[in-house]
């Protein structure tokens, strides 16, 4: 159970730390389009604006994600659950988030493979190629670019969603092991 | 299995993981990917959840969603709608219900400043609710009043519903708007016409205000009526770059954004507190609609790959032979009926992906559809026993509102909106004539 809790009390707290920080984002995106808008009144009108703008808040969303869990802003059905006990809410949140926790993993390994093609591995071997690219057995072939004037790498903005959903991933194991923690009876 | 047998699966699936509380979109994205493995195997199935991602972050329009959640925390974090208020106070103060009717006139405001109508009900409920009680206005009235007047906030542009409606129609978010102006005034008239009639019938619901405290010097007056053009100054900053062609949607909604938080700053309105609470309720509401939206979208994939849609259409002409406007109809009651029992972001992405393309194949116009679509929703969260806004209500209102008081002060403003809603679905123009004038047909 101390394992537990030091677990819950790390994630948490690194997961709030990137949170508070990404609650700043906002200010980013404002800057960019306020930016895109100058700009059109000089010479040539900025070509990187639009998509950056949309990298800030796939980048907002991603990793606000986990602080958006521990604030708990993230909608539930509620007519039932409202008016359970604690320890209900605990025991059938701790069955339900496997249904998170499987949904997350999905994505986990949809956005591994997906960086893994933007860094020019073809393959179905997403995990063995990054282990590779680490050990120096592996090199990245054909960057992916996006497919606009700009052409920016993606893989900046794909390795920010694998780390963001492994965050959400660790997250939601945390709210598992409160949940564990409730049901044992102790206070969180 | 047949593919309606799946599609029913999937949905009964979904219905039994939300009713078990468990955040929407894990409930929403755990039965698409598992249904999405099952159907393709592994790598399809893998793939198809954070493909959703990228379409998300390739649609452009959807930045306006935490520019407008921004807008609307800065708005009634910082209060400065208060002043708005005193300026309706003291203007129609003199008219039998006037206040009631400044009320809506508020929200109508504040509505054109923000794209939630959490918001609007919030300002609402905190600033006019207690004050007009205060003066003996009748609180089953004055409730049903603050509660009508913040369902303009989503058909009166800006809208972030009709964002989102957007990307599961495909249509465009700027035409969308504009369609919802007109309904949306025209609600807004036809509630002050019924307030307006009821407190001639019956004085005492809502009393004239004594001369003593309206009294103040010309000056102050008009001093006040400046508040009043603060919004406005906000709506026209965002709203004429676009029309003019200057901006796109997305900035002029940083426009706006950035115009209410300087109001708030210059205002002294901008504390640290005001500051923390709207930056992280920003944060915090972006994020989940976001990932809601990611998951649902991943359930749609998953519909349309089955052709589940086509195959509902053929139940529903073919096998049953009903005419398209019975369909439509139809379809308006059981978002009624749904909107009892799930709240306001559940029912748009769960109802929207799979009825927005129906309409669309029985051949009716879908920015019409969307302006319907935004009343229809409003009126089913206000319609008890389970209506969301009802719940919001009374966490939100002074204690002396009762459950049962907020019940019944609903009543005659929903039907005003059904009105509205019928009067919009037989004369499509209502909703029609300003996108086709402004963009030509």
């Amino acid at each position: 159970m101390r394992l537990l809790r030091a677990y819950i009390k790390l994630v948490d707290a690194f997961n709030g730390a990137v949170g508070r920080v990404m609650t700043y984002g906002i200010f980013a995106m404002m800057g960019i389009l306020l930016w895109s808008i100058v700009s059109k009144f000089g010479d040539q009108p900025s070509l990187w604006t639009l998509e950056a703008a949309q990298f800030a808040m796939v980048a907002y969303f991603v990793l606000g994600g986990p602080y958006a869990i521990q604030m708990g802003s993230h909608v539930r059905m509620d007519l039932f659950y409202d008016n359970w006990s604690l320890k209900r809410k605990a025991v059938t949140d701790a069955i339900t988030v496997i249904c998170l926790l499987v949904y997350l993993l999905v994505l986990l390994w949809g956005a591994l493979g997906s960086t893994a093609y933007s860094l020019g591995y073809f393959g179905s071997d997403s995990l063995g190629f990054f282990l590779g690219l680490i050990t120096g057995t592996e090199e990245p072939g054909t960057l992916e670019r996006s497919r606009t004037i700009w052409r920016p790498y993606l893989w900046p903005i794909k390795a920010v969603l694998c780390v963001g959903i492994l965050l959400m991933l660790l997250q939601a194991l945390s709210e598992l092991c409160k949940d564990i923690l409730r049901i044992r009876g102790e206070v969180i | 299995m047949s593919y309606e047998l799946i599609a029913l699966l999937m949905f009964a699936s979904m219905m039994v993981l939300l009713f078990s509380g468990q955040r929407v979109f894990g409930a929403i994205g755990f039965v698409a990917v598992i249904a999405a493995l099952l159907l393709w195997g592994e790598r399809g199935g893998f793939d198809i959840a954070f493909a959703q991602t990228i379409k998300v972050m390739r649609w452009y329009p959807l930045l306006t969603v935490p520019m407008f959640v921004f807008m609307g925390y800065i708005m009634s974090e910082s209060g400065i709608a208060d002043d708005l208020y005193r300026m309706f106070h003291v203007w129609m103060g003199g008219v039998r219900g006037g206040l009631a009717i400044g009320t809506i006139g508020l929200m109508v405001l504040i509505s054109a400043m923000n794209g939630l109508s959490v918001a609007g009900m919030a300002i609402g409920a905190t600033i006019a609710l207690p004050e007009l009680l205060r003066r003996g206005y009748d609180k089953r009235m004055v409730t049903g009043v603050v509660q009508a007047g913040s369902s303009l906030g989503i058909l009166v542009p800006p809208s972030v519903v009709l964002v989102l409606y957007a990307m599961i129609a495909r249509q465009p978010v700027g035409q969308l708007w504009l369609a919802g102006v007109i309904p949306g005034l025209m609600m807004a008239a036809m509630f002050v016409i019924y307030i307006a009639v009821r407190c001639k019938l019956n004085p005492t619901l809502g009393p004239v205000l004594p001369v003593q405290e309206r009294a103040m010097p010309k000056r102050e007056k008009f001093r006040l009526l400046l508040a009043g053009l603060l919004p406005l100054a906000i709506f026209f900053a965002m709203m004429v770059p676009f029309v003019r062609g200057w901006t796109s949607l997305v900035e002029s909604s940083a426009i706006g954004a950035i115009t209410a938080f300087v109001a708030a700053v210059l205002k002294g309105r901008m504390t640290w507190k005001v500051f923390d609470t709207s930056l992280k309720n920003t944060l915090g509401i972006t994020c989940m609609f976001m990932w809601i939206i990611v998951a649902a979208l991943a359930f749609g994939a998953v519909f349309d790959g089955l052709g589940a849609v086509k195959a509902i259409e053929s139940l529903f002409t073919e096998k049953l032979g009903l005419s398209p406007w019975v369909i439509l109809i139809l379809m308006q009651l059981s978002f009624i009926a749904m909107g009892t029992f799930l709240d306001d972001t559940a029912m748009l992405v769960i109802v929207a992906p799979l009825y927005i393309p129906l309409v669309g194949s029985l051949g009716f116009d879908l920015i019409w559809y969307g302006v319907l679509y935004t009343i229809t929703t409003q009126v089913a969260y206000m319609t008890p026993p389970f209506g969301y806004n009802l719940f919001l209500m009374r966490a939100m209102s002074p204690a002396e509102i009762t459950l049962s008081d907020i019940y019944r002060s609903i009543i005659p403003f929903v039907f005003v909106m059904v009105l509205a809603l019928t009067m919009v679905m037989v004369f499509p123009q209502i909703a029609l004539w300003l996108p086709e004038t402004v963009y030509g047909k």
